[in-house]
């Protein structure tokens, strides 16, 4: 036999009853030479650039799909971000725009758009100021269109008054979309070390040192991983690693020969593979599920950080060798609301926002669809924030908020988003103010690791 | 005529119009690169044979074996190689098959095999075989 049972049983098992699928082929865009003044010439501009490379994208990854045998959960574009395809620097403009792009993915049969984004970190300029303006109007009237600002980098250090304004932004949002959930939240995160060819969204975007148009690939596969280690058994701390190490290989191996199937029949260049495990909240497609079958009785005692830790760093080693690129964020994602196990450590009260943002540090990105109070004022929302970037920049790691302040609802409660995005458990925020500090404004600056030659 | 017989051709004519004539060393050097020339042309056009991995796991019972050969008998897919276990107490038999010459496309021959499976109680898979061989494999 050319293959082995072993072999061909396993890849039957990854997608059949371990939840294995590709989690998103997203296809990165360059708008570069769409700019114009007149927001309406750059909007069907943009229509046409996008409908140009992507109209084609949905038809052949489901072709790709059937050939290997395996799912891909979703296809999605990522653009430059767009403070930086210069229009009339006004609110509405970019309204304008965002309406076209989602009438765009709304017509090819995409489910999310990233790229709405400010890349912030050192100061704003007339377009920047003016994106950031218009985002609480573009997250609350359109569906597909997510929005991003990197307010810090390790080079440049961290923007104080983007990060106050981002706070207002998403408490505005929270509010425009109070009739659900306040689901506009959930279409926007704050970075700092922002990466440049993430295809997952809300903060994917297509950098500018990127080519016109690229394929990356990210995965899913915490099942595969969660089975791996539960065949394991008891097993020491080492060979656990050692379990995930393979594991991930082989997820990584899958994203890969589907990236490189899709970019070659589509005629664009491959770009990367995404290794992060991305949970869904279906069960058994848990990150914090893992973290227990490593040993944790739940996610948030003590022993969450080391073994998230463990399990990120063995993810990434196992992925390494699997493709030939790798990029994104790749880790491990900690959405509370799109995990099964993390869903219930956090309503139970046994993950606290703080032990979450212990856990950030050693995962890939940060506070991900974390619920708290619809009345929590901005200024904590920003100290929030706060927090977590400073942990990116003084770490050089890529670090996020993606936070919602359900409109209405109090600490306890649950806001249901449906889909993918599960249901985010109402958690309780320390409501000491930072205000005084917040309001200094200004630019954090530059960490002395930033000096590297 | 065949790929050497045309380049063969090709170098007589070549040097039916060479004036003076060229040496025999010449002629055969000609010859030899566009041989090889053709031949390198030949390896590219030749459609290279993916082969396909169909997995069938379910209940055992009689006529089962025959009942997938069946359906890629009749559609003249080849069957490369083939091998049955039990898994879990569940039979599972899985065959690396030959679609290039297929009467049907790949999406039908999956659907064909996915019918027969339902009225066999069985499930079915159908993939070319790029996961299997990569999977694995460094």
């Amino acid at each position: 036999m050319s293959y082995t049972r072993r072999e061909i049983l396993e890849v039957i098992r990854m997608s059949e009853t371990e939840h294995f699928d590709v989690r998103t082929v997203t296809i990165g865009i360059s708008l570069l030479d769409c700019s114009d003044p007149n927001p309406k010439i750059c909007a069907q501009k943009i229509y046409s650039k996008i409908s140009k490379y992507a109209h084609s994208l949905p038809e052949i990854v489901n072709e790709v799909a059937d050939d290997l045998g395996i799912r891909v959960a979703n296809k999605r574009i990522a653009l430059t971000p767009l403070s930086l395809v210069a229009t009339n620097p006004q609110p509405e403009s970019y309204l304008e725009i965002a309406k076209e792009i989602d009438r765009c993915a709304s017509d090819m049969g995409f489910d999310y758009v990233g790229g709405f984004s400010a890349l912030v970190e050192a100061g704003f300029t007339a377009q920047e100021t003016a994106l950031i303006e218009s985002i609480p109007s573009v997250l609350s009237q359109t569906i597909r269109v997510c929005s991003s600002i990197n307010a810090g980098t390790t080079k440049l250090g961290l923007n104080f008054d983007a990060i106050a304004k981002v706070a207002k932004i998403i408490k505005d949002t929270a509010y425009l979309t109070r009739d659900k959930g306040s689901i506009g939240c959930a279409k926007f995160v704050v970075f700092a070390n922002a990466v440049e060819n993430n295809p997952f969204i809300a903060g994917a975007f297509h950098g500018v040192g990127n080519p016109e148009v690229l394929i990356n690939v990210g995965l899913s596969g915490p099942g595969v991983v969660l089975d791996a280690i539960k065949r394991a058994g008891n097993c020491s701390i080492r060979e656990l690693s050692e379990v995930i190490k393979r594991a991930s290989y082989k997820v990584t191996r899958v994203g890969e020969i589907v990236g490189r199937e899709v970019a070659r029949r589509i005629n664009v260049p491959f770009g990367i593979v995404d290794i992060s495990l991305a949970p869904t909240p279906e069960l058994g497609d848990s990150v914090g599920e893992v973290l227990m079958a490593m040993g944790i009785d739940t996610p948030g005692g003590t022993g969450t950080t080391a073994a998230l830790a463990l399990l990120t760093d063995a993810v990434k080693k196992g992925g390494v060798m699997a493709t030939s690129a790798v990029g994104g964020l790749s880790g491990a994602f900690i959405p509370v609301s799109e995990d099964s196990a993390m869903i219930k450590a956090a309503a139970s009260g046994d993950l606290s926002l703080e032990k979450l943002e212990a856990m950030t540090a050693v995962c890939s990105v940060g506070l991900d669809m974390v619920a708290i109070p619809g009345d929590t004022p901005y200024e904590i929302i920003a100290g929030f924030i706060a927090d977590e970037l400073s942990i990116g920049i003084i770490n050089n790691k890529t670090t996020a908020v993606r936070v919602i302040p359900a409109y209405g609802k109090k600490a306890g409660e649950i806001v249901s988003f449906g889909g993918l995005l599960g249901d985010a458990p109402v958690q309780e925020i320390r409501t000491i103010s930072p205000g005084r500090f917040i309001s200094r404004g200004g630019q954090f600056p530059p960490p002395i690791i930033s000096l590297r030659n | 005529m065949n790929r050497k017989e045309i380049a063969l051709e090709v170098a007589s004519i070549l040097v039916k119009h060479l004036v003076p004539p060229p040496s025999e060393e010449v002629i055969e050097k000609i010859a030899a690169e566009l041989i090889l020339l053709v031949e390198k042309a030949g390896e590219l056009e030749k459609p290279a044979s993916r082969l396909a991995v169909c997995t069938v796991i379910g209940r055992n019972h009689s006529g089962i074996v025959h009942a997938f050969s069946e359906v890629l008998a009749e559609n003249n897919v080849d069957i490369v190689d083939i091998n049955q276990t039990i898994v879990h107490g569940n039979f599972a038999m899985m065959m690396v098959i030959d679609p290039t010459n297929s009467k049907v496309d790949f999406q039908s021959l999956k659907s064909l095999l996915k019918e027969r499976g339902q009225r066999e109680n069985v499930g079915v898979f159908l993939q070319y075989e790029d996961l299997m061989r990569e999977l694995n494999r460094i």
